[in-house]
């Protein structure tokens, strides 16, 4: 609404400073600095970073975080948030799938219904907010909550929707002409018409006025509560789009579909400008914003620069356009009062001078900045060597920009970086790694996140590896991705967990999820001696494997073990804390149990200390994690016994299956490949199988570390 | 009634919940839950009670789970390098304070709305806690660490009493400090502070080195239940204090609000899970349940609100 | 009175951001006097006791305390050393109690100090009685009317024990009474020894309450009288720079059709009741009253912002429901607001918007805003009402005081309306800008439209209005034509209890 950039007839000729200002409200040109930066060192670190293709790569990556973005801008702009929308990508994903699959709609039809129920979402929202006049801040705190539990309760957790048509799946996965992800244009057409909306209608008009004094703007007549109720609810049918182009891209509908978006949307459009008090923001501001941040995820990841630097590099740039934003409006002002404008504006400028920031001060900032990020670095490199005192050395490799082509490369991902299981995979990978001299990438989601997933998989094809080893923690949704590597030549695996079979090369299996449940279910068997109660604490209630788990398990008791009982399955959302809550209050509630049976590895010394607080040493712990967590309750004896693979020897394998496969020893037919220290392992059709599950007790457990 | 509607609110919805319970299941009331409830949950009021003090103040603070998992892990750090652990206490709380002058400086000098100067916080502590540690766990900690080598009786007292005592001093210090006046005075109206001499600035600062010291105490008595330290604790922990906060009827905008309704709010959270469990309600609703039980506290404010008018009318 | 000064301030200049608001201004202060400060609006009247109170920093110039100077004062060090101010805009704690309130102003001592709460409320109530204030000390500052918490913030500062106490327009929303209170206690302050700066707008109090006075003009010490040596006429001389010969334009025109009319009309919820009244064509109509008769809310009720819940509204004869000032703007209906910067003008956005926000209608087809026709429209408005700004694009905070209530009101006359309630349309603005915007009522009255015009100065009342009509209660408790209409007998009738 500032950057009219219409020609002047009436007034004088404007200063060249003053163009500019028009057209950079908010000290955009900052962030397309910060964008030019990035490209330019992109460009140079990253490989095939400048290409027309990872281009439009960036931009499939960014529309359904776009469309939170652009829905967000106004709400901000009006002065209020919204931090329900992830949590109603989750609620409209569900209900999208739950329309088309149980309630057999077709897809236009289960689309209409899904946007109505973001708009109903929305509404209820907009209620609270606009007819009662609640601070947005709590109301969407509330139904964030809510939002994301109904998700989960119509799901039951367990349920996820898959095999949509692939006339859908298009929309989410295909490329128009070759080139064009389909679901650009409807990101395209969102922010054209969220900048008509906001910079040329009436309505965007009094949103503005809104923003910057609600009051004034119900003394000029502005139906505030009406606006108010209107962007709301386009954020919920925004959200529900986003949700749909989520279901299409990953091919898969769950519960948990948006964790955690709403804040990378709020930081986009922050960055792009918009002020969180209200009223100044643009649209373009936003998209630049957006842009700013998938960029650096991206350049990041093809500079085989580790993930975590995008969110330290995020904070510190949402610091600085603030202080850049800062600086220059005092200047303006200044320029403005020197334009011989009377006195109204001493107010103002003595404000912005209060507030200001001298140059001085912002050398300290990125000094502080620069600093904290040695010690990082520094303390990264101790603490592990300290922590995991198995001194693993660092990948190393990472960092070069330049690979030489005689070393192949072997790109691998584990489900969530963070996670101690897949941590002490990463030991024998790269112990793998050393000895066969290649070079290892090691990255993927921070926690699980299906669609990061298949955006490392594009930023890997678009770099060019020679192998890729997957994790998968969402088949749908990642098996289009693994053939479009497949098609491109690079050899693909996956491991832990399968894709879909033609998406790949090889899976590296460990054991079946059959395998993992009958073993655990026998083994709680033995513990109780075929009969009682036993109770589940489980990841979170949407994580896939554990509910197949899950479902063998109970297969099993079904068969196998008439006089056990299942009494409760509870969830620990892989948080040791939330484990030994859950499981203090289980025991409570079931005092007829004798074993908890925790299936996610930080749950399991959960589950024992809380078992040993409860001072009841009838009740035993079993369930699947990693040796190092429990060895001191398997010694103490609260845990009988539980159940993995050698994870690190997973880890080994799988790269020396990569780096097999690369050599083509590794081919269809194979019977056996050699796996170092492993020895020879069986091929089976297309299976690299491990070995059988492994159970862990006091007997054996002081034989492993990791 | 007028002035404590959101607190009055907030303690009918937690006994509304109690009553349900006290119904259909009253082994919800052993000793034994009361205790560990309380145990659990401490840590949690801790964080509660400094996001009181910065949400009266008009500010917010969503950094907080990230500093209190940068903070378990430094507890655990220097208890194994063998601190003995009220040196530890204390170099954690220092630390909590230090990433709290952080934030201090960001929103009190350089005036960055703190919900954007905590988000910044918020993802830079978290990304560069997973970047040094990469996830790894402390574990192998000297025996003195849970409990502080008291024993679980001892410790768990100690950690019940510290949490108490650190409620009780703030209800002293907002109340009867001047200080804890001023945090009322600037959230109200900052300029008007200033003019009565008040350093709204200083307040600000010193408001976020407070949250920073109880996050870090919070974390540093959560870490000593248990035997081992996770590399990613107190995700989520900002939303539940807020909603703790806000939900005991402290005034988003600031200003307003008592560390009691704090207290009711967070006692609500805290309930709501195991009590549905008592109830056998299935947990999947549990989130669900959650959400609309935090609406309904806001609306039940709007319906109090309403029954009060009818009475002014009717008495005129 | 002693002679030695309390205060001596010299060569002070103050520019912010290139705007010199203060230049080279001087000002002495001596013990036991009451010390008028006038001057136009943005004369440098408020930064001259900013300075003084140490909320900024002056860029040049000194300031002696008894002879000591003052260097680099903060409002921390100002209060310590006995100074206290009431500012323009209370500066009050909505949520804290009264009590509160005065110890936040005048107790003193670190961060650290513990707090005695019985002490607090008992020096509270002593305070507020003497000044003759009749809310408990333990009300919540936000229940308070607006005359109500001028006087706690006139309560807060006098509690300060100050030697030197400075009052900017503190009788702005006061009732006659009140300010009585007022007068007495600043008279026993300025007994006891202290010094008192007392800035007003109110020409007509100083007579009363000051013993010498000092005017400034474009940030400079024009001149400084004793009080007695000087009349009102020379004393707005002094301010103009110039003679103002008739600052109320009078007009005589023969009015019109009935544009508005209210039978027994009221809102419970703001307290108006049972008001009738007739607003024709080419009139105006003075509301008359105090602070807090209802003259507002009566407005507020007319715009839909407060929806009348009892009796008849009628606009061009017809009966009317006005649940919105979308309701009132469709019926042609304008209300220009008391407080101009939370309510008039949107400070932050542009001219051009401000012109058009109550009319986006107008300016829109299909919804989109048609640019073009805003700009010209303000380029219009700037032109016919003689704002000056940079441009229309330019934020409306850039604009002074006058310029801004004139934006105000050509967001208004762009909705076309034909009856306009105009809401202290001079109050806190310089006289020139006043006599400009009284001229343009004029004109608008002359061109057919109907003006509601409430005004706290009577001048202004008698001077401008056809016909007067006087509010006490929420009521409407007389009515006289211009010629009938005498300072004495409006006052009487309002003040009436």
């Amino acid at each position: 609404m500032h950057n009219s950039p219409r020609a002047e007839t009436d007034t004088p000729k404007k200063s060249p400073r003053e163009i500019f200002n028009a057209w950079f409200p908010n000290n955009e040109w900052a962030l397309l600095a910060v964008i030019a930066v990035e490209v330019f060192v992109f460009g140079i670190s990253g490989e095939n970073f400048l290409t027309a293709a990872n281009g439009f790569e960036i931009g499939r990556l960014g529309v359904e975080l776009g469309l939170l973005a652009l829905a967000l801008t106004p709400i901000i702009i009006s002065g209020g948030i919204d931090l329900s929308a992830g949590s109603m990508m989750g609620l409209s994903a569900v209900v999208f799938g739950a329309l088309w699959r149980d309630a057999q709609l077709p897809i236009p039809a289960a689309i209409v219904l899904t946007l109505a129920a973001g708009l109903a979402g929305g509404a209820l929202n907009a209620v609270m907010i606009a007819r009662f006049q609640l601070p947005p801040l709590i109301v969407t705190l509330g139904s964030f909550s809510l939002f994301r539990g109904l998700a989960e309760a119509l799901t039951r957790g367990i349920e996820n929707y898959s095999g949509f048509p692939p006339s859908f799946l298009f929309f989410g996965q295909g490329y128009l002409g070759g080139v064009l992800p389909p679901q650009l244009l409807l990101l395209g057409a969102a922010i054209i018409g969220y900048a008509l909306l906001l910079h040329r209608t009436s309505i965007g008009r009094a949103i503005y006025a809104i923003g910057f004094s609600p009051e004034g703007a119900r003394f000029a007549g502005i139906p505030v509560a009406r606006r108010l109720a209107l962007i709301y609810m386009l954020s919920g049918a925004a959200a529900s789009a986003a949700a749909i182009v989520y279901v299409a891209h990953l091919g898969q509908a769950k519960a948990d579909a948006g964790t955690g978006f709403e804040l990378m949307a709020i930081t986009a459009v922050v960055l792009g400008g918009t002020s969180i008090f209200g009223g100044r923001g643009t649209i373009p501001g936003s998209v630049l914003g957006l842009i700013a941040i998938v960029v650096l995820q991206n350049g990041l990841r093809l500079s085989g620069q580790p993930a975590e630097l995008a969110g330290i590099l995020t904070g510190a740039l949402l610091v600085a356009t603030i202080l850049i934003d800062r600086a220059t409006r005092r200047a303006r002002i200044r320029t403005a009062a020197a334009a011989g404008i009377a006195n109204g504006i001493a107010g103002d400028a003595e404000e912005a001078e209060e507030a200001g920031v001298k140059n001085s001060q912002v050398a300290v900032l990125s000094a502080v900045i620069l600093a904290a990020a040695l010690i990082v670095a520094g303390s990264n490199w101790l603490l592990v060597r300290s922590l995991r005192e198995s001194a693993a050395p660092q990948g190393g490799k990472r960092g070069e920009s330049s690979v030489e082509k005689s070393r192949p490369v072997i790109a691998m991902m584990p489900k969530a970086k963070g996670d101690p299981y897949f941590i002490s995979c990463r030991q024998g990978a790269e112990e793998a790694a050393r000895e066969l001299g290649v070079d290892l990438l090691w990255d993927g989601p921070t926690d699980l996140d299906p669609a990061k997933q298949n955006e490392v998989v594009e930023a890997w094809i678009t770099r060019g590896v020679d192998a890729i080893a997957v994790s998968v923690e969402n088949q749908a949704g990642i098996s289009t991705v693994l053939r479009k590597a497949r098609e491109r030549g690079i050899g693909v695996l996956t491991w832990d967990a399968d894709s879909e079979r033609d998406a790949r090369d090889f899976f590296i299996n460990q054991a079946t999820p059959q395998g993992i449940g009958y073993t655990l279910m026998d083994e709680a068997a033995r513990i109780l001696d075929r009969r009682g109660e036993f109770a589940i604490i489980t990841a979170s209630l949407s994580a896939a494997n554990q509910n197949e788990w899950i479902r063998h398990i109970r297969a099993r008791l079904a068969a196998e073990y008439p006089e056990i009982k299942l009494v409760a399955v509870q969830p620990s959302d892989g948080d040791r804390d939330r484990a030994f809550a859950e499981t203090q209050t289980v025991l409570k509630v079931h005092p007829g149990v004798r074993l908890v049976m925790a299936i996610a590895a930080p749950a399991v010394p959960g589950a024992a200390e809380a078992v040993k607080q409860s001072g009841r040493s009838e009740v035993k712990v079993t369930g699947l994690s990693l040796p190092n967590m429990c060895k001191p309750y398997v010694h103490s004896g609260v845990i009988e016994s539980f159940v993995l693979w050698n994870t690190v020897d997973l880890g080994y394998l799988t790269v020396y299956a990569a780096r097999a496969l690369v050599a083509k020893e590794l081919k269809p037919g194979a019977r056996r490949l050699g796996a170092g220290r492993l020895g020879e392992i069986a091929v089976e059709g297309d299976e690299v199988r491990l070995g059988a599950p492994f159970i862990f007790n006091k007997s054996n457990i002081d034989r492993f570390d990791f | 009634m007028n002035r404590y509607r959101r607190e009055i609110a907030a303690a009918a919805a937690l006994a509304a919940l109690l009553a349900t319970v006290a119904l259909i299941a009253p082994s919800f009331f052993s000793p034994a839950n009361a205790r560990d409830l309380a145990l659990n949950n401490a840590p949690a009021l801790i964080v509660a009670t400094g996001m009181t003090f910065v949400i009266l103040t008009g500010q917010i603070d969503i950094s907080v789970g990230s500093q209190f998992a940068v903070a378990s892990i430094t507890a655990g750090v220097l208890a194994k390098a063998g601190l003995p652990m009220p040196a530890v206490a204390a170099a954690v709380v220092i630390c909590g304070c230090a990433m709290g002058a952080v934030n201090g400086v960001l929103v009190a000098r350089w005036r960055i709305p703190s919900i954007v100067a905590t988000l910044a916080m918020m993802v830079v502590l978290r990304d560069a806690l997973r970047w040094a540690t990469e996830g790894a766990w402390v574990q192998n900690l000297p025996r003195n660490f849970q409990w502080f080598g008291l024993g679980q009786t001892a410790g768990g007292f100690i950690i019940v009493l510290a949490a108490l005592l650190i409620f009780a001093a703030s209800i002293f210090l907002l109340g009867r400090v001047a200080a804890g006046r001023a945090v009322y005075a600037v959230g109200a109206s900052s300029e008007a502070a200033r003019l009565a001499g008040i350093d709204p600035r200083r307040v600000t600062f010193g408001v976020f080195v407070w949250m920073g010291a109880l996050t870090a105490l919070a974390a540093f008595v959560n870490a000593a239940r248990f035997a081992e330290v996770p590399g990613n604790a107190g995700v989520g922990l900002e939303l539940k204090a807020i909603a703790a906060v806000v939900v005991g009827g402290t005034a988003i905008t600031g200003g307003r609000g008592t560390l009691a309704g704090t207290l009711a709010g967070a006692a609500l959270l805290a309930v709501i899970g195991p009590a549905l469990a008592f109830l056998g309600v299935n947990p999947y609703w549990e989130k669900a349940l959650q959400g609309a039980i935090i609406l309904a506290a806001l609306l039940s404010e709007i319906a109090l609100g309403r029954m009060q008018r009818h009475a002014q009318f009717a008495s005129r | 009175m002693t002679d030695n000064p309390l205060l001596h301030a010299a060569g002070l200049s103050k520019a912010f951001a290139g705007v010199q608001a203060l230049d080279g201004a001087s000002f002495e202060l001596r013990s036991g006097e009451v010390h008028a400060l006038v001057g136009e609006n943005g004369a440098g009247k408020s930064t001259l006791i900013r300075i003084i109170t140490g909320a900024i920093e002056a860029d040049e110039g000194s300031i002696l305390l008894d002879g000591e100077t003052l260097s680099h004062l903060t409002p921390q060090e100002a209060r310590r050393r006995g100074i206290a101010a009431i500012y323009q805009q209370p500066q009050i704690f909505p949520e804290l109690s009264a009590a509160e309130n005065i110890a936040l102003g005048c107790e003193r001592g670190g961060l650290w100090r513990l707090i005695d709460r019985s002490a607090r409320r008992r020096r509270a109530g002593q305070l507020l009685e003497r000044i003759g204030a009749r809310f408990s000390p333990d009300a919540i500052a936000s229940d308070l009317t607006m005359p109500e918490q001028q006087l706690l913030e006139i309560a807060r500062a006098i509690g300060a024990d100050a030697r030197l106490l400075i009052m900017d327009e503190p009788t702005a929303s006061l009732t006659e009474a009140d300010v009585e209170n007022l007068f007495r206690v600043i008279g026993e302050l300025r007994d006891g020894g202290a010094g008192v700066i007392y800035i007003s707008h109110r020409l007509e109090e100083l007579p009363v309450i000051a013993d010498r006075v000092t005017v400034l003009r474009d940030g400079r010490t024009i001149a400084t009288r004793a009080m007695p040596e000087i009349d009102r006429r020379e004393l707005i001389r002094l301010m103009v720079g110039r003679e103002l010969s008739a600052v109320f334009p009078k007009r005589e025109i023969e009015p019109g059709v009935t544009a508005l009319e209210l039978r027994g009309a009221g809102c419970t919820t703001s307290g108006v009741s049972d008001v009738t009244l007739e607003l024709r064509a080419g009139e105006i109509l003075g509301l008359a009253g105090l602070v807090g008769a209802g003259r507002t809310e009566l407005a507020r009720m007319i715009f839909g912002l407060t929806p009348a819940d009892e009796g008849e509204i009628r606009v061009h004869g017809e009966g009317v429901r006005i649940e919105s000032p979308a309701d009132a703007i469709r019926l042609g209906i304008a209300y220009v607001p008391e407080d101009r910067r939370r309510h008039g003008v949107i400070a932050e956005l542009p001219v051009r918007a401000n012109t058009t926000l109550a009319a986006l209608d107008e300016f829109s087809r299909y919804g989109f805003l048609d640019l073009g026709r805003e700009r010209d429209t303000a380029a219009e408005y700037v032109a016919r009402l003689g704002i000056k700004t940079a441009s229309v694009d330019a934020e409306a905070a850039t604009l002074s005081g006058g310029n801004q209530q004139k934006v105000a009101l050509g967001r208004w006359l762009a909705t076309k309306p034909a009856v306009l309630i105009l809401d202290e349309p001079t109050q806190g603005i310089d006289i020139g800008a006043k006599a400009e915007i009284h001229r343009l009522m004029g004109d608008l009255a002359a061109e057919g439209m109907a003006i509601l015009m409430i005004s706290s100065e009577m001048p202004e009342i008698l001077g401008m209005s056809d016909r007067i009509a006087v509010m006490r209660g929420g009521r409407i408790v007389g009515l006289f034509d211009r010629a009938e209409a005498t300072p004495e007998r409006v006052l009487e009738l309002a003040l009436k209890e």
